[in-house]
């Protein structure tokens, strides 16, 4: 890269033009920072947070530590083993190395499924073994349709869903923030839309029923709870009224994977945040003929992949959310060291 | 002593068998309806052959071959219910015979890295090879 000329025009200093966009991804990352206030989320590009030549966090920007923060990593695909990445275990442990390495270890970490690619006793295994060296308190799960397989999630209830309800899903509480994990993968629809179910509605609507308004509100499933895009599953049937159990609320914040890319949307003041594979990329929605794994060059995979952590802030409810992907993730280590 | 050295031996021996045969995969006996994929393949080899091959192949999730049970929103993974499912065993057969006729492969097995073709060789992501000539 070093011999290459890649900005032209660089109209908003921030080092990256148009042309130059693709090839500086190796270096400028892809992630987004978002701060989330009364359920507005405010975004930014990583490059605008980023300083590029200590690899840190920008001198005066003010980012708020918070009360406490968690990390979200996804779709590890243990398992895989195709050229869009033959090394799904090495970027899972790039992964936690990052989160290791925070300024102020992540309380907690949450994983939105797709755990293991064919939902075998050795894959899931090798996860497990892989996330003991994170050095964060407990890991929450929720299946991906890939730890399902088979046995209709009856393994992964054994090792990961202990202690939960119906297919695995549950709720627990920390700092004042109600987590709610749901599970949208073993039943399924007709174009492989993620289902919740009648049974699991019920138990949500009775969960949060005597929750005040002003409790933030963090959930997480695999497969999307917004019509990201249907055309590819890539949605939940009947999310619309899980949400409406939720509306009420004055912060939101709702967590995916399944999609393995960053995409946000803000609804009133629901935020919804889909999150980076551990594993491979997908296309972007419809950018391909189908989704499934997407091979890139070598040098742009820890681009597209990653982790999210979270800060959230006590005294006015936000929630900010942070994507990073690996190859930025090893940058901050450095400016941090 | 004797007879009771060999008795010994052959309680060992007869708890040994037992409990190997115990712990064999029991993958062979939990997959019904299979027709053209082998009786006694694996949970990793199906799981892996709906993935790779079809899941990717074709673009599809597995609810474009299988149908849902009745009365339920789980799928009904041995019900023959759904035509695209019947198409499927005739694609399998037919790769499985192009991989023979024309490749020289002796016993080719879908899901297996030496095949010459396989789903995706046609549908490239698409549930219709069909579908890219008409684009």
């Amino acid at each position: 890269m070093k011999n290459d000329k890649l900005i032209d025009f660089d109209e908003n200093d921030d080092g990256i033009d148009r042309a130059g966009f693709l090839k500086c991804m190796a270096w400028a990352g892809t992630g987004l920072f978002c701060l989330m206030s009364g359920g507005i989320l405010k975004t930014y590009g990583m490059s605008q947070i980023i300083d590029k030549t200590t690899g840190g966090i920008k001198k005066g920007l003010d980012i708020s530590k918070g009360d406490f923060s968690f990390a979200q990593i996804s779709d590890s695909h243990i398992g895989f083993n195709k050229p869009a990445n033959p090394d799904v275990v090495g970027t899972l442990q790039a992964s936690i190395s990052k989160i290791n390495a925070m300024p102020s270890t992540p309380s907690f970490i949450l994983h939105t499924g797709d755990l293991s690619h064919l939902a075998q006793a050795d894959e899931f295994d090798t996860l497990e073994q892989t996330l003991k060296s994170a050095k964060t308190g407990k890991i929450f799960y929720v299946p991906g349709e890939h730890d399902v397989l088979n046995d209709n999630g009856k393994q992964y209830l054994q090792r990961f869903g202990k202690d939960t309800k119906g297919n695995g899903w549950y709720s627990f509480d920390f700092n004042g923030v109600h987590f709610i994990g749901l599970v949208n993968v073993v039943d399924t629809s007709e174009g492989g839309l993620g289902v919740l179910g009648n049974e699991q509605l019920q138990w949500l609507e009775s969960d949060v029923k005597g929750l005040s308004s002003s409790t933030p509100i963090v959930v997480f499933a695999h497969i999307p709870l917004w019509a990201v895009y249907p055309q590819w599953g890539w949605g939940t049937r009947d999310s619309e009224q899980a949400l409406s159990y939720l509306r009420r609320f004055g912060s939101v914040s709702v967590l995916n994977g399944h999609i393995h890319q960053t995409l946000q949307k803000v609804e009133g003041n629901i935020t919804f945040h889909t999150a980076t594979s551990t594993a491979f990329p997908q296309p972007k929605p419809g950018a391909a003929a189908s989704a499934g794994p997407m091979k890139v060059p070598a040098e742009q995979l820890r681009n597209l992949l990653g982790l999210t952590s979270i800060n959230y802030v006590e005294h006015d409810h936000t929630l900010a959310v942070t994507d990073l992907p690996l190859s930025d993730a090893q940058q901050q280590q450095s400016g941090h060291q | 002593m004797l007879l009771k050295k060999k008795y010994v031996v052959i309680s060992v021996l007869a708890c040994t068998v037992a409990i190997a045969v115990a712990a064999l995969p029991s993958a062979n006996s939990e997959f019904r309806n299979l027709r053209v994929l082998p009786k006694n393949i694996s949970s990793q080899n199906l799981s892996k052959i709906m993935i790779d091959d079809f899941e990717d192949g074709l673009g599809v999730s597995c609810a474009f071959c299988h149908s849902l049970g009745k009365d339920s929103l789980r799928l009904d993974y041995a019900s023959d219910a759904k035509p695209e499912k019947q198409i499927a065993r005739r694609m399998m057969t037919m790769t499985m015979g192009i991989n023979k006729k024309y490749f020289g492969l002796k016993h080719p097995l879908l899901g297996d890295s030496v095949l010459a073709i396989n789903c995706i060789t046609c549908h490239n992501g698409q549930p219709r090879p069909g579908d890219l000539e008409t684009k």
